[in-house]
């Protein structure tokens, strides 16, 4: 099992009362599982993922990650624990703009102790991978948006993690891009990568294994 | 990773182009005035130093006034020296120095005409620390008519050629020669007493220049600069004691004192000094203004880059997605600010050394960037770079605590903490803004008022002129040629009036006479206050403009002299007489002679408005080497002033053919005692501007901040009906409430500190209160120009724009 939640809630204080964005929410994700997370504008999706990559906390419940009790954790160790096992995808990409291709897969590495020969390495397997050798040196605005996308998932595959949390990841491509992008989010689950996804698309649900759907904040 | 920080920084300031040439440029301008002024107040502090100087200190003497004793006279006694060497152990040696002012140096082919010659003890050479180019220095000096060229001076009578041995004419009325025994180096400019030549101490027993009474050991003249040396473990302050306790039994009402030499340029400033000397007060001010500039352009670049970090929030998103460390992160931040302050420094070095020629010329020093120097830029560049990183290390820290989620989905509304830090930033820039801004309208209206001051005398259109007669005829003859000259002079069509005069309002101290001991007309004797007196011709009066209010100008009696004396009020109130026509005719004793009063005229200012009106005597004197000339109120015009000097100078050549010939026209002379305040003035204004622009700069960095954080908020209130005009109101009332603040700040602080600054001057003009009511305006005026520029872009964009990117 690769992470358990068990009756996780967290709310908001609004005028005296709590407002709940996410209650009572248990799962558990195995290695090598693709789940969708679905639902309606505002019923938690997004905030869920958050938790789960650990950038938002929670007020309430249990959550494991590859049995490390992260409501127990430490910011620090919190924060080591999401860097070494996590990548993260987003919808509007999120590169930086003043770095090139290159420069952004390599990012992650600079932050995790890689020497420069291992660093390029990486690199050079990422864009090789990816198909984008020849865009390497240019910066993202050169770029399309299903190409930045590609950037942004090999960035968050670089550093080799167990587990792709992706919001939304085609939601800012049209449908060809979509489809591009969701075929190597297949391909690399075959390859042993757990994914788990925020999506609108019945379409994209379609590729997951595990649908999780949400009102409101609660699974239904 | 460093590299691709630098890479990232880099490619950040290329790409944000206005966003580093404003940041920047502050910066630089900061760091350039804050070297610049620097450079002067090191230049300033760094008056005579020399090896050993630390244990040189000159001995002047304290006049008793009332009770107190102060500091009366530069210049002692030439019985002060060897008495202190004898009666003290501490004191090692010393030297004394007899300026001779003016004097003409002829050789076999030249007529040199050189100040700031000296008579001299030959311990000069030790306790100056000075060596000879040329010459032995156990034995320069020792002889009488012996003398010590400067190097450069040396150059301009022989050139490259050795110099010992050769002779030299030295004029001062009368002439002596001297025998060249050594070259010394050229003085340094930073020394507060310049010399071109010294003579040795016994050349005076040969030269009837000197009085007489001058040339034996007396305690009757304290015109001699006297300084000691003093053991290296001796406390200077204890030895003070002992020679203040030793009193003077010798004078009446006097006793020694002694100071520091390194200090004398910025805190003596006594009667008599060497040279005008720098003042501590300006000193100050200007370390200040400095130090105001300097953290201006921090405070100014910490929140253009805490504005400009809200952009780069998504950056920092990523990164801590990615695995950032917070350290990591500052790190990176402290890199790009180092980067930009760095080139900002590097802009401000050049900027200096370009002009610093043009600030050699605009504060009269020569000042230089060699490697010497460069050691004491040294803590100006570190205080530089230290405080930028300080001030890099606020935006650093407030990007890098950006939690990620919100980062990256634009919420970077910062706390309510981080809005004070830059609201307290703003109101400390507004508040030195103000402070420099009364500052210069406080200095600007001190130095208008001084010089529209009434001075007592019509300067304009007076020339002073006089040169070295070069001949060896008789001093009576020389006389009768004075007078005839007078009379040549008057006859000129050009020329109103002309008399003799020893010195002249705006001439300083330097041919000023003065005494202690007088007898009152009703017979008291005071003992204590100096009295300033000087000899002119009858005319004088009328050349100068002064006015008569009892009594009238001298008459000499058939042979030409003269025992009467005009007084100013000053001197009549002084002498305890309150109606003024009451003192004609009344006698005072000095010099062991009675003195008749025959005239009293107005008070005027001899030494300028800076310092009060002083009891005045004058003189008569039938003839003397100096000339006052008064010139028709016609004369107006550039060439109009040439022929009239042609003219004067033709008259003077006929009657003095073999002579040198100087004039100066008194006005201006007068005039030049401001020019310290002038550039301190002007100084004061420039600083001031630059301040205004780099506060200014900052004012732009924040208002585009607010306007983007309530971007939101000026579409909401769009859509909903308000106007542009309530708009700007909106995001201009902070502003305006921080310069209020600032302003009442400002008040206190300004105004202790420029009425400390007036206390130099006697005449000084009021803190008026507009003068307040201006700062604030024109603060207040650049604050509204420099948000509305922003807040009206902010307030006329289309709302759709501002809530459409949720």
């Amino acid at each position: 099992m690769l992470l358990k939640l068990n009756n996780l809630s967290k709310w908001v204080q609004s005028g005296g009362q709590k407002v709940f964005l996410l209650k009572d929410i248990s799962f558990w994700v195995n290695e090598g599982d693709f789940i969708s997370i679905m639902g309606p504008s505002g019923s938690g999706k997004s905030t869920l993922l958050n938790v789960i990559g650990m950038l938002d906390d929670f007020n309430e419940g249990e959550y494991a990650f590859l049995d490390e009790r992260v409501h127990n954790l430490k910011e620090k160790h919190r924060a080591n624990l999401y860097k070494q096992y996590i990548g993260f995808v987003f919808q509007s990409y999120h590169l930086i703009d003043e770095l090139t291709v290159k420069e952004n897969l390599e990012m992650p590495l600079l932050y995790k102790k890689h020497g420069s020969s291992e660093r390029k390495a990486l690199v050079a397997d990422m864009l090789d991978r990816f198909n984008i050798v020849g865009k390497k040196d240019l910066f993202p605005a050169q770029l399309s948006g299903g190409q930045q996308q590609l950037v942004g998932i090999a960035r968050a595959l670089i550093a080799n993690p167990k587990l792709i949390l992706a919001d939304e990841p085609t939601g800012n491509l049209n449908s060809k891009q979509g489809e591009e992008i969701m075929d190597i989010f297949t391909q690399l689950n075959k390859e042993g990568v757990t994914i788990i996804q925020v999506t609108h698309s019945e379409k994209n649900m379609t590729y997951g294994s595990r649908v999780i759907n949400l009102l409101d904040g609660s699974i239904v | 990773m460093y590299t691709l920080y630098f890479k990232i920084a880099i490619r950040y300031l290329v790409k944000n182009k206005l966003y580093s040439f404003i940041n920047i440029l502050g910066l630089a301008i900061g760091v350039a005035s804050f070297i610049l002024i620097m450079v002067y107040v090191n230049y300033e502090r760094s008056y005579d130093k020399f090896e050993g100087s630390e244990n040189v200190y000159r001995v002047y003497m304290d006049y008793l006034v009332g009770d107190v004793y102060t500091p009366g006279d530069a210049q002692s006694y030439n019985e002060v020296g060897p008495t202190l060497k004898e009666e003290f152990e501490e004191v090692l040696d010393y030297t004394r120095f007899y300026r001779l002012g003016k004097t003409t140096l002829k050789t076999n082919n030249q007529i040199l005409e050189i100040n700031n010659g000296c008579i001299a003890d030959p311990s000069y050479f030790d306790i100056f620390d000075q060596k000879l180019a040329y010459g032995d220095i156990n034995t320069a000096l020792k002889e009488p008519n012996t003398i010590v060229l400067t190097a450069s001076l040396s150059q301009k009578i022989f050139g490259k050629e050795n110099p010992l041995g050769k002779t030299i004419q030295v004029y001062r009325d009368r002439s002596t020669s001297a025998t060249v025994v050594g070259v010394i180096k050229d003085l340094p400019q930073n020394s507060h007493f310049k010399i071109n030549y010294l003579l040795s101490y016994t050349t005076m027993h040969n030269w009837d220049a000197i009085g007489d009474n001058m040339k034996e050991p007396n305690w009757n003249n304290n015109v001699y600069f006297t300084y000691i040396e003093i053991d290296d473990k001796t406390n200077a302050n204890l030895l003070q004691k002992k020679i203040i306790d030793r009193g003077l039994d010798e004078v009446n009402d006097e006793r020694m004192n002694i100071e520091p030499i390194e200090e004398i340029h910025l805190y003596s400033n006594k009667p008599y000094e060497a040279e005008a000397n720098g003042s501590i007060t300006r000193i100050k001010f200007l370390t200040a203004i400095a130090f105001i500039i300097l953290i201006l352009s921090w405070l100014n670049y910490i929140n253009l880059s805490t504005t400009k970090s809200l952009e780069r929030a998504k950056e920092i998103g990523i990164r801590k997605v990615v695995g950032a460390q917070k350290k990591q992160l500052v790190i990176q931040s402290l890199l790009e600010s180092i980067i930009l302050n760095i080139s900002a420094i590097i802009i401000a070095v050049i900027l200096a050394i370009i002009i610093l020629p043009l600030y050699n010329e605009f504060t009269g020093k020569t000042m230089s960037f060699e490697v010497d120097n460069i050691q004491k830029l040294l803590p100006i560049l570190g205080i530089t770079l230290l405080g930028m990183i300080l001030a890099g290390l606020y935006p650093a820290i407030v990007l890098s605590n950006y939690t990620p989620l919100k980062a990256l989905k634009g919420k970077t509304r910062t706390s309510a903490q981080g809005i004070h830090v830059r609201k307290g930033l703003i109101i400390t820039q507004f508040f030195a803004t103000i402070v420099l801004l009364i500052g210069t309208i406080v200095v600007t209206k001190q130095i208008n008022f001084m010089q529209e001051q009434p001075i007592g005398s019509d300067l304009n259109n007076v020339l002073a002129i006089n040169g070295e007669v070069l001949t060896n005829v008789s001093d009576s003859l020389i006389r009768k040629d004075y007078k005839v000259l007078q009379e040549e002079l008057k006859k000129l069509p050009s020329v109103a009036n002309a008399s003799f005069a020893v010195t002249y309002p705006g001439d300083g101290y330097d041919n000023l006479s003065s005494f202690m001991g007088i007898t009152f007309p009703n017979g008291t004797l005071e003992e204590q206050n100096v009295w300033y007196n000087y000899e002119v011709g009858s005319d004088y009066f009328d050349v100068m403009g002064m006015e008569f209010i009892a009594g009238k100008a001298f008459m000499p009696n058939s042979k030409g002299f003269s025992h009467d004396i005009v007084v100013n009020e000053e001197f009549v109130k002084e002498i305890g007489i309150t109606n003024i026509d009451e003192a004609i005719h009344k006698k005072v004793k000095f010099w062991n002679r009675e003195w008749g009063i025959v005239g009293v005229i107005k008070d005027y200012h001899h030494f300028g408005v800076k310092s009060p009106v002083v009891p005045i005597l004058i003189r008569y004197t039938p003839t003397k080497d100096v000339l006052l000339v008064k010139l028709n109120s016609s004369i107006t015009s550039v060439s109009g002033y040439n022929s009239v000097l042609n003219q004067l100078q033709t008259t003077w050549s006929s009657v003095f053919p073999e002579s040198t010939f100087n004039y100066t026209f008194i006005d201006k002379k007068f005039q030049e005692q401001y020019k310290e305040d002038n550039k301190f003035s002007d100084a004061f204004k420039i600083f001031t501007a630059l301040a205004i622009f780099i506060a200014a700069l900052g004012l732009f960095g924040l208002t585009s901040y607010t306007c983007i954080q309530r971007k939101k908020e000026i579409g909401i209130r769009k859509v909903n009906g308000a106007s542009i005009f309530k708009i700007l109101q909106l995001l201009n009332i902070d502003f305006i409430k921080w310069v209020g603040v600032a302003f009442i700040i400002a008040i206190p602080i300004s105004w202790y500190a420029m009425n400390s600054w007036l206390e130099n001057f006697a005449v000084k003009t009021s803190l008026s209160w507009w003068i307040f009511v201006l700062a604030g305006c024109m603060a207040l005026g650049v604050t509204l120009l420099t948000v509305s520029w922003q807040s009206f872009i902010a307030a006329n964009g289309n709302p759709v724009d501002a809530l459409r990117d949720e």
